[in-house]
């Protein structure tokens, strides 16, 4: 007999100390060469991506994880950080079509981007088995198209129980998610107001989290409506506070969608020189969020925000 | 009832076909654009009681103005539901959606659609934006609508990329593959309505919309299109129809050239929300939905 205690495992809960920085700190701190970036919609990310960008000569290259996306990786892809894509949809929504993924896929410009298509359903499936510790995660969609074709990474099996087909798609573990919400508090609750698509299991699958808000609460406000919490602070690592942080993208109950802007975006998209001038302009030519916002004009992301609040507030029943 | 009209685009005219095909009481999975044009129409005029489920998490929206996407915070207002992708994707995919939705740049005979690429998938000519939700809507959504420009040269032969599963090679393909929807059930062009045969799961044309030269179409298609023996003109879109789309989208945003105008002029897109708040109100209250 040893009479050693028999050794244990730790769990990988975060613990709950504080964790607010400024984004800047928090892409040193957790965004290196080669990371394989998880991303999602509702909200956009665009404060942390935007940092991203203004630290690409340190970072150089990243692998993607995204179900959709619009806007966000394409700053990325612009900005000559990606190299390989895995998704469901990247392209410009209502902004149209999106010519800074079309040059990197169909000429290499400005690197060659690698791309792994899956469905939205598919790509979002990755997430929801790494968010429970599951392998894969099987599904119905994506049977007999293409997708399953040029993707190896899924399989088509015979369900054992029913023997229906069925197709399994991989679990994805980004090393890092970027994620924007409504609020949070200094240890990482992060709430979420309305829809947030599948930033939960986003959370859930990466290795290191980083947030950010556009509130940051006292975790008393957080315990008061504790089912708003989307993304308990076991999964957080870092909660940035970026009010207006999703521009020109909506928060649901902030501001709505600058719809003016993101479509002078992609009209710039539309040549690489464009792309460059904008990108020099509003993310290079900004040291951090804040001053990106008075570039936009604060009045601008006021009028937003009240145009949001005059159809609708969190809570409010008209 | 209202009367029919001719004053109307082709986008338009596509939207109140397609609002005609939604029945009251339907749960239905819309994406932004003409869908949900077609959408909004059927609710505020013969299907009051259908509700749309909006992909990024959000289910019977009433909102007073214009989605710009299908993570907008316009999909939570006065929603009966908001939450998690996984809720509203996973309820689609466990057969709870009677009708979606989609599109594609490609389309054949068994309505099969390609949003991915055209030309080679490994150095396309073009690639696309790829499949977003419109693959497990064609996979698992009761039945299926394809909204889709025609322009002469997407009705091929072989999709260069299948995307989105149609009737892929025919009767029985879909139950054989493991696909749980029935899979297309019309296409709305911008010529013409087609539908699929029971027996056969090819397309056939059904209506021709007013104008357009059945030359024109066939020389559109690249296989031996079908046509139906009892083919009709599309119906005309009624006033009331035109009326809805212009109060919820007056600078023809998805239905016009709004997205031109809008770009960079920011007093525009405010405006438009201003000028489109207490008409919207009207509406909704004279529907008695507010």
């Amino acid at each position: 007999m040893l009479f050693q205690p028999m050794p244990v495992k730790k769990g990988r809960a975060k613990p709950p100390t504080y964790k607010i920085m400024t984004a800047k700190e928090a892409v040193e701190k957790y965004i290196h060469e080669d990371c394989y970036l998880g991303m999602t919609v509702s909200a956009a990310p665009a404060a942390l991506i935007w940092e991203i960008v203004r630290q690409r000569d340190r970072i150089k290259t990243l692998d993607l994880v995204i179900t959709s996306q619009i806007g966000m990786s394409s700053a990325l892809i612009g900005a000559g950080l990606v190299r390989k894509i895995e998704m469901g949809y990247n392209w410009g929504g209502i902004e149209g079509e999106d010519k800074v993924f079309r040059r990197a896929v169909e000429k290499g410009i400005p690197r060659p981007l690698e791309v792994e298509d899956y469905s939205n359903f598919g790509a979002a499936m990755r997430w929801a088995a790494a968010s429970m510790g599951l392998p894969f995660m099987p599904t119905k969609s994506q049977l007999g198209s293409d997708i399953i074709k040029y993707n190896p990474k899924i399989k088509v099996m015979d369900d054992p129980y029913t023997n229906q087909p069925i197709a399994l798609v991989p679990a994805s573990y980004p090393d890092v998610a970027v994620i924007h919400a409504s609020r949070a508090d200094e240890i990482g609750n992060v709430q979420c107001f309305g829809l947030y698509g599948n930033t939960d299991t986003l959370a859930r699958s990466a290795k290191h989290v980083i947030v950010s808000v556009e509130e940051i609460i006292t975790s008393a406000e957080i315990r008061r409506m504790p089912n708003l919490t989307t993304i308990p602070y076991y999964y957080v690592d870092a909660v940035v506070h970026a009010p207006f942080g999703a521009h020109w993208r909506e928060s649901n109950y902030y501001y709505h969608h600058d719809l003016a802007f993101g479509l002078d975006a992609y009209r710039q998209f539309a040549t690489r020189e464009g792309f460059e001038e904008w990108a020099e302009k509003y993310i290079l030519g900004t040291r951090d969020w804040n001053e990106y916002c008075q570039l936009v004009g604060y009045d601008r992301l006021y009028r937003l925000m009240q145009s949001e609040h005059k159809y609708q507030q969190f809570g409010e029943v008209r | 009832m209202s009367q029919y009209t001719r004053d109307y685009n082709m986008p338009e005219l596509m939207a109140a076909t397609a609002a005609r095909e939604i029945q009251d009481g339907e749960l239905a999975f819309i994406g932004v654009g003409m869908p949900l044009m077609a959408a909004t129409v059927a609710k505020f005029s013969h299907a009051p009681n259908f509700n749309m489920m909006v992909e990024y998490g959000a289910m019977g929206p009433a909102p007073l103005r214009l989605p710009m996407c299908v993570d907008c915070a316009v999909n939570n207002e006065r929603a009966y539901f908001a939450g998690s992708q996984r809720e509203v994707m996973g309820a689609q995919q466990a057969g709870f959606v009677d009708v979606a939705c989609i599109s594609g740049a490609q389309i054949d005979k068994y309505g099969n659609l390609n949003s991915t690429a055209i030309g080679d998938y490994y150095a396309p000519k073009v690639r696309l934006a790829g499949s977003g939700g419109a693959n497990d809507l064609a996979s698992s959504a009761g039945r299926t609508i394809i909204m889709m420009r025609q322009d002469g040269r997407n009705f091929v032969n072989e999709v260069d990329y299948l995307t989105s599963p149609g009737h892929l090679s025919g009767p029985g393909a879909r139950e054989k593959a493991g696909l749980v929807g029935s899979g297309p059930a019309a296409v709305i062009t911008t010529m013409g309505v087609y539908r699929f045969d029971a027996e056969t799961r090819e397309m056939y044309l059904e209506k021709i919309h007013p104008g357009v030269d059945i030359e024109n179409i066939k020389k559109a298609v690249q296989w031996d299109l079908a046509i139906s023996p009892h083919l009709t003109e599309t119906e005309l879109p009624t006033e009331e129809q035109i009326m809805i789309m212009r109060t919820l989208d007056p600078l023809a945003v998805y239905l016009g050239t709004g997205r031109q105008t809008l770009a960079g002029d920011f007093e525009a897109f405010m405006a438009m929300f201003e000028n489109s708040y207490h008409p919207m109100i009207k509406l909704m209250r004279s529907k008695g939905m507010m």
